[in-house]
């Protein structure tokens, strides 16, 4: 059985306010609507998805074409992945027919919040027919003894 | 609205946004393989303050295309949860009024572990005892028990109701990524069912390309999926008889 380490007031405090500003930020890029592309970074944002189970948390992500050999997967911080992906081929908006942008584009990036503790460090990554899976084990606290 | 003179007596499919856009993209290969033109459009105020270019002129978000014996109605944007029902029966209504002989809605079941399945199955669900023993004969593997959630399944409702044959096809995809592969045996199966023949080997070559440009038409359809609840699809149903 683990023991909980005993933090000071403070820290719990200043660990709450530092949450709740993340979360706020979160929030607020989640309301603010922005196109999937940067032209300037010339990079393309992949669809992705993420499911929490009891034991690991799972992220995928829509890799269209992705050359498997570019594709990186770095941990940015305890809770955000980022994934960076070379594209076989540079996309233009003339390829959609889009002449009202100009642009071309030959990265699929995206930087993901991990909602719940992971072991950064126990990443399984894997990439099928152009989805990366990327499994993380979850972190769990000291465990209370069942009597 | 009607553009062009519609034949009576066709087979009305629909592919709307919905799990791994399979109905959008089963639609649009259609049409670009059978050179269907579009016959009609919807223009109500229920629908979002949108339009598309195409080739600098504008078009309704839900469309009809067609030739002498099809009738395939498309949406190129997800439909609020708000709007599905008066949208629906507006188009179930007026293909009554066009005599269709069938409704065949085209979309996708969501399934976890969509990576690892080899062979994608496609199921099927009818309005009538007749229809579904039609689809049962033609091979297709019946959805016995379970939710349908979204356009299809008030397409399929409302068919029932007013005694039109109507078939759903459903093919196992992503729940949040294009999935061309779906929609290429959704094509199959249609085939099966209706004799139109078409070839999906373009469909499949070029499903990198349709998974780069539904990605916008994706993230849009899923927060109205959200809406929906779509996820009750996974859920046991309780069968109270």
């Amino acid at each position: 059985m683990s023991t909980r380490k005993k933090r000071s007031i403070f820290d719990i405090v200043d660990e709450y306010f530092e949450n709740l500003e993340e979360w706020t930020e979160r929030f607020r890029e989640s309301l603010i609507e922005k196109p999937s592309w940067n032209r300037r970074a010339c990079t393309i944002e992949p669809l992705r998805d993420i499911m929490v189970a009891p034991a690991e948390v799972t992220l995928t992500v829509d890799l269209p074409y992705a050359e498997e050999n570019t594709i990186q997967v770095k941990p940015i911080s305890k809770d955000t992945i980022e994934i960076l992906a070379k594209m076989k081929r540079k996309v233009r908006f003339d390829d959609f027919g889009i002449t009202h942008y100009k642009g071309e584009f030959q990265t699929l990036h995206c930087q993901t919040h991990i909602p719940v503790p992971v072991d950064m460090d126990k990443m399984e990554i894997r990439f099928k027919k152009g989805i990366l899976e990327i499994r993380l084990p979850r972190k769990h606290g000291y465990e209370i003894p069942i009597e | 609205m009607e553009t062009k003179d519609v034949p009576h007596g066709a087979v009305m499919l629909f592919g709307f946004p919905d799990v791994g856009l399979v109905g959008v993209i089963a639609a649009s290969h259609l049409i670009s393989e059978l050179n269907l033109t579009e016959v009609a459009y919807v223009d109500s105020r229920l629908l979002p303050p949108l339009i598309v270019l195409h080739e600098g002129l504008p078009h309704s978000s839900i469309r009809i295309f067609g030739n002498h014996n099809i009738l395939l109605a498309v949406s190129e944007t997800a439909i609020s949860a708000d709007t599905i029902y008066p949208i629906m029966h507006t188009l179930v209504d007026w293909g009554r009024d066009k005599n269709v002989k069938m409704m065949i809605s085209m979309s996708g079941i969501p399934v976890q572990d969509r990576q690892d399945i080899e062979e994608i199955k496609v199921f099927a669900a009818a309005s009538s005892r007749d229809t579904l023993k039609m689809v049962q004969d033609k091979g297709i593997e019946v959805l016995k028990e379970g939710y349908m959630v979204g356009p299809q399944a008030i397409t399929m409702q409302y068919c029932a109701s007013k005694g039109v044959p109507a078939i759903t096809l459903l093919a196992q995809c992503f729940f949040k990524y294009p999935d061309p592969e779906a929609a290429a045996e959704v094509l199959r199966k249609l085939t099966k069912i209706t004799g139109i023949k078409m070839d999906v080997s373009k469909l499949l070559d070029k499903g990198e390309e349709i998974r780069l440009r539904a990605r916008d038409v994706m993230k849009r359809t899923q927060q109205e999926l959200t809406k929906m609840k779509k996820t009750q699809e996974y859920d046991i149903p309780l069968y109270v008889s």
